[in-house]
C-alpha cells in the first residue's frame, strides 16, 4: 500500500503545483473573447457567412454602412454618392489610409471590385450586374451597370475595400498577370482600413484582432484592445467559459436551453434581428403542392404560437419573433408587427376542401437539415400539426451537402424543407429574388421552384425602380402575393441571441436605436465597451 | 543484416503498400460520399457557372482514374492540394496541427503508460484485496465511458465546480505563443526558455490528455493485471517466493516483464486509435489539433484535406505499430530468434 500512498500523493503534489501556480499578470490592455461555430474567412472577397463578417466589419471598411436604429444607408469610406442612369458614382474620404500606411484611393475601389468578379466566391453574385468599374480620379470612382438595379448601394455593403497595392506586393503563385489574386496572402493577413488590425489567424483555434490606432473614424479608449475570435467551440465548453468569466460573447448557434441557463447564472442576452426568417418551404412541383390551396391549407394549420415558444430563450428573449408574412417586420414592404400569422385550422380545413387532392392521396416528405437539430422539432411539430388535417407525412433527415445537391433537380427535392434565409444587405431583394424568381430556381433558397408571373413581375419592379416609394409598393404587394400563393410557411422572423459576460456593453446588440439591420455589423468591435476598462 | 533491420524493412515494405491502399481507398469513398465539394466550398450563394468552374478547376468533371493521377503527381511533388475549409495548402495545415494533436496523444500515452500499467501491477499484486477491487473498478469506469463523456465530466469537475485546471485551449491568452520550432509547444517552450509559457501549456494538455488516455489507462491496467494474475501462477514466481523474495521484486521484476509484451501490443494499438479518437476531446477542449480538422473536412467534403489527414493518420498509426513491434521484438527474445530463423 505504501506504493500507491506514495504514487497518489506524487499525482496529488504535481497537481496542485500546477493549479497553485501564480497565474498570469493582469493585463493593462482589454480582451474580448467571442466566438463563431465555423471558421472566419479572412479573405473578403470569399466571405460569406456570419464569422466572415464579422471579421470584414472589422478589418475592412465598406463605402456605406447602414444607418443605426433607421432604414437606410450612410457614408463610410464614401463621402458621397448619386446615379445617373446605370452609373454609379461614389466619391472618396481624402483621410482614409490602410493599416499598411498606403493612402485610400479610387483604385483600390475598383481592384476589390474586379477581385472580387475574378474570385466568383462568397458574395460576388451581388456584384455580377456590374459591367465595369472606373477610378474617375484618385478620390471619385464610377460604377457601371448592365441594367438598372435599384438596391445597387445598398450591395456596396458586401464590397470591402482591399489595399491593392499591398496585395499586388504579395501576389501568390497563379496564372497570369494577377496570379492567385492575392488569395494565399489574403487568407491568413488583413489588408484594409478597418478599426482591428490581424495579429494572428490559426483556422482551427483563433483569430486575434488588435484595434488600429490609426482608424479613420479613431477608436474609442473604451473599445476592446485586442479581440480573440475562437472557432468551433463546443456548447458545453462555451457555458462553461462564459460561467468562469473566461469568454464574453457565445455564437448565436448555442442551443435555447443552453442560452437559458447562461442567461439564469448572470449572462446578458444580445439580440439582433430585421435580416431574415424561417422559412417552411413547399415544393410546388410535387402533388400535392402543385396546388395552391393544398399550400395554404398546410400554412394556416401550422402552428405559429407553438414554434416561436420552442424557441424561447427567456420569457422575454426569443431566437425570433412572431412573422406578419414573408418579409420580416422592419424590412421594406413588411407587414405591420400586429399583423402575425395564426394558426387557424378551420381555414385549413376549407382550403384543403377547396384542394383537387384528398389529404391521404400523398405522404408529404418533411426534410430537416442534419446540421440543424432545432429543425427536428419543427418536423414533428408539422407532422402532429398537419396530421389533424388528415396528412400522412414522414420525417427525413438530410445533411446540408446532400440537401444542397438534392435541391438541384425538383424532382428530388422533398416536399417540405426548412430553411433559414437572410437579406445579405439588409435589402428584400436579397432576401426574395433569390427565394422566388422563377430564374433564380433550384438552388438551396428556392426549393420551392415558385413560377409565377405575378411575383416575377414585382421582384422586378422592386429590382428596377428606384423611387423608394413604388418599390415599398411592389414589395408590399409582393408581400401579399406570397401570402396568396403559399409557396412556403412563413415561420417566423429570426432573431440572433446571443450570450454574453458582463465585462462587455454591446448597444448595437442591445439597444434598437442603435442596431444596423445587418447581420454581422452589431460585432463592430470599436462601438463596443469594455467595462473592466481603466 | 541484424534480425531487427530485417523486421524494420519488412514492416516498412508492407505500410508503403498499405498506405498505396489506403490512398486509393479514401480517394475514391471522398468522391462517392454525398455532396458537391464546389458548391459546398464557394457557398449556397455562388451561381452555378461559379460552381462549374471550380469543378473544373478541381479536375472533378474528370474521371477518377485520371483524378487520382493527378492526385500521385501532386503527391510526388509534396502537394497535397489546398484545402477548401481553410483556403491553405492542406501540407500548411497539416504541419500546424499535426504537432498539436501528436502533443496531446503522446502525454495522453504517458498518463496511459505511466498509469495504467502501475495500476495494473498494483491491482495484481494485491489481488482479491480493497484496492484491487477499487483499481478494478475505476479501470472499468475508464473502459465503459468513451472519451469525449470523460471530457465533459472533468471539465465540470476540474474546470468548473473547482477551478484547478484551464477549461479551452493551448496556452494561456495572457501569454505570448514562443517562436515556433518543432510546433510542439511544450518542447517549444522549453526551447525558448519561457518557463511561465511551459507551465502554461502544462497545465493546459493535463486534463484533455487525462480524458483521452482514460479508456487506454482502464485497459492497460485490466490487462496488465490479467496477465500479470496468470503469471503469477506460474511455478517459477512461487519459487521465487519460497526463496523468500520480496514482493516488489517478485512483482516488478519476475512477474511483470513477461505480462508487458500482451500489454504493449494493446497498448501500441490503442495509442494508435488516439489520434483517431482526440476529436472529440479536441472539440470540447477548443485544442487546434489534427483531428478535429479532419472530422471539419469530411463534413465539408473538402476532398484534399480529407485525404492529406487520413494518409498522415494512416501513417503514423503504421510506425506506431512498427515501433511497437520493434519494441516487442526487443524484449521478446522468441521473436528474434523466429525472424533469424526465418531468414
Amino acid at each position: 500500500m505504501n506504493y500507491l500512498a506514495k504514487t497518489a500523493a506524487a499525482a496529488l503534489l504535481g497537481v496542485s503545483t500546477l493549479a497553485l501556480a501564480p497565474s498570469a499578470p493582469a493585463l493593462a490592455e482589454t480582451v474580448l473573447r467571442l466566438d463563431e461555430v465555423a471558421v472566419g474567412e479572412l479573405d473578403p472577397a470569399k466571405a460569406s457567412d456570419y464569422a466572415d463578417s464579422i471579421l470584414m466589419f472589422n478589418v475592412y471598411d465598406t463605402l456605406v454602412l447602414p444607418a443605426q436604429g433607421a432604414p437606410g444607408l450612410v457614408p463610410h469610406l464614401a463621402e458621397s454618392w448619386s446615379a445617373d442612369g446605370n452609373n454609379h458614382t461614389f466619391k472618396l474620404r481624402k483621410d482614409v489610409k490602410f493599416q499598411s500606411g498606403n493612402p485610400l484611393t479610387a483604385d483600390d475601389v475598383v481592384f476589390s471590385l474586379e477581385r472580387m468578379q475574378a474570385l466568383g466566391a462568397g458574395l460576388s453574385y451581388l456584384f455580377t450586374n456590374v459591367e465595369k468599374a472606373e477610378a474617375v480620379d484618385d478620390n471619385t470612382v464610377t460604377f457601371v451597370l448592365k441594367e438598372p438595379y435599384a438596391p445597387f448601394v445598398a450591395s456596396m455593403l458586401r464590397l470591402p475595400i482591399v489595399d491593392k497595392t499591398l496585395v499586388m506586393e504579395n501576389l501568390g503563385d497563379g496564372d497570369g498577370e494577377m496570379k492567385d489574386w492575392g488569395q494565399a496572402f489574403l487568407s491568413a493577413n488583413g489588408a484594409g482600413t478597418g478599426a482591428y488590425k490581424v495579429t494572428s489567424h490559426n483556422p482551427q483555434q483563433e483569430t486575434v484582432m488588435a484595434r488600429n490606432a490609426d482608424y479613420f473614424l479613431g477608436v474609442a479608449d473604451v473599445a476592446p484592445d485586442t479581440v480573440r475570435l475562437r472557432y468551433g467551440l463546443e456548447p458545453a465548453t462555451v457555458r462553461t467559459l462564459i460561467a468562469q468569466g473566461e469568454h464574453d460573447i457565445s455564437s448565436q448557434w448555442l442551443p435555447p436551453e443552453v442560452l437559458k441557463a447562461l442567461a439564469q447564472g448572470g449572462a446578458q442576452l444580445l439580440t439582433e434581428s430585421g435580416t431574415g426568417g424561417f422559412y417552411v418551404k413547399m415544393n410546388t412541383t410535387k402533388a400535392p403542392f402543385d396546388d395552391p390551396q393544398c399550400r395554404l391549407a398546410l400554412a394556416s394549420a401550422f402552428d405559429y404560437d407553438a414554434a416561436i415558444k420552442m424557441i424561447a430563450v427567456t420569457d422575454d428573449v426569443s431566437q425570433g419573433s412572431a412573422a406578419t408574412g414573408a418579409i420580416p417586420v422592419g424590412m421594406l414592404g413588411s407587414n405591420p408587427p400586429t399583423d402575425t400569422l395564426v394558426r387557424d385550422m378551420d381555414a385549413a380545413k376549407r382550403h384543403w376542401d377547396s384542394c383537387r387532392y384528398a389529404p391521404g392521396d400523398h405522404t408529404i416528405e418533411i426534410s430537416w437539415i442534419a446540421e440543424v437539430p432545432i429543425e427536428e422539432r419543427f418536423a414533428l411539430l408539422m407532422q402532429a400539426n398537419f396530421a389533424e388535417l388528415g396528412v400522412k407525412s414522414e420525417i427525413k433527415k438530410l445533411p446540408w451537402a446532400l440537401f444542397a445537391e438534392q435541391v438541384s433537380k425538383p424532382e428530388n427535392t422533398p416536399h417540405i424543407s426548412q430553411l433559414f434565409v437572410n437579406a445579405v444587405t439588409g435589402d428584400p431583394d436579397t432576401l426574395l429574388y433569390g427565394m422566388y424568381d422563377s430564374k433564380a430556381a433550384g438552388t438551396w433558397q428556392s426549393p420551392e421552384y415558385l413560377n409565377d408571373a405575378e411575383v416575377d413581375a414585382l421582384l422586378e419592379e422592386g429590382r428596377v425602380n428606384s423611387d423608394p416609394e413604388a418599390r415599398a409598393k411592389a414589395y408590399h404587394e409582393l408581400n401579399d402575393r406570397l401570402m396568396a400563393i403559399a409557396p412556403s410557411i412563413y415561420g417566423y422572423d429570426r432573431q440572433s441571441v446571443f450570450a454574453a459576460s458582463n465585462r462587455v456593453k454591446v448597444p448595437a446588440l442591445s439597444d434598437p436605436s442603435k442596431a444596423f439591420g445587418l447581420d454581422g455589423m452589431g460585432f463592430s468591435f470599436r462601438l463596443m465597451e469594455m467595462q473592466d476598462k481603466d | 543484416m541484424s534480425p531487427v533491420v530485417r523486421l524494420l524493412v519488412k514492416r516498412l515494405s508492407i505500410s508503403v503498400i498499405v498506405l498505396i491502399g489506403v490512398s486509393m481507398l479514401i480517394f475514391t469513398i471522398a468522391r462517392v460520399i454525398p455532396g458537391d465539394p464546389a458548391r459546398i466550398a464557394l457557398g449556397p450563394n455562388a451561381t452555378s457557372e461559379q460552381v462549374e468552374q471550380l469543378r473544373d478547376k478541381l479536375h472533378l468533371n474528370e474521371p477518377i482514374y485520371v483524378q487520382y493521377g493527378y492526385f500521385v503527381r501532386d503527391f510526388a511533388r509534396g502537394d497535397l492540394g489546398i484545402s477548401l475549409y481553410t483556403n491553405r495548402p492542406v501540407m500548411t495545415d497539416i504541419a500546424q496541427f499535426l504537432p498539436a494533436t501528436l502533443e496531446l496523444v503522446i502525454v495522453a500515452g504517458i498518463f496511459m503508460i505511466g498509469l495504467g500499467i502501475p495500476l495494473g501491477i498494483a491491482s495484481a499484486r494485491y489481488r482479491g484485496r480493497a484496492a484491487d477491487n477499487i483499481i478494478r473498478v475505476i479501470s472499468l469506469l475508464g473502459v465503459s465511458a468513451p472519451s469525449f463523456v470523460w471530457a465533459v465530466i472533468l471539465m465540470l469537475l476540474f474546470a468548473f465546480f473547482l477551478p484547478l485546471f484551464p477549461i479551452a485551449g493551448q496556452i494561456s491568452d495572457t501569454l505570448a505563443v514562443p517562436p515556433r520550432v518543432t510546433g510542439f509547444l511544450l518542447v517549444d517552450s522549453l526551447i525558448a526558455g519561457n518557463f511561465a509559457a511551459f507551465f502554461s501549456a502544462l497545465h493546459h494538455i493535463i486534463l484533455p490528455a487525462f480524458a483521452l488516455a482514460l479508456s487506454g489507462i482502464g485497459q492497460a491496467a485490466r490487462l496488465t493485471r490479467s496477465n500479470m494474475v496468470e503469471t503469477y501462477d506460474k511455478p517459477y514466481i512461487e519459487m521465487a517466493r519460497s526463496y523468500g523474495f520480496p514482493a516488489r521484486r517478485i512483482a516488478n521484476r519476475y512477474a511483470f516483464r513477461p505480462s508487458l509484451i500482451p500489454s504493449l501490443t494493446i497498448i501500441g494499438l490503442d495509442f494508435a486509435a488516439m489520434l483517431g479518437n482526440a476529436f472529440l476531446v479536441e472539440a470540447v477542449y477548443g485544442w487546434p489539433g489534427l483531428s478535429r480538422y479532419g472530422v471539419q473536412v469530411i463534413l465539408r467534403k473538402d476532398l484534399n484535406a480529407i485525404v492529406g489527414t487520413v494518409l498522415v493518420i494512416s501513417a503514423t498509426f503504421l510506425i506506431v505499430n512498427i515501433i511497437v513491434d520493434l519494441l516487442i521484438a526487443y524484449i521478446n527474445p522468441r521473436i528474434r530468434l523466429a525472424e533469424r530463423s526465418g531468414s
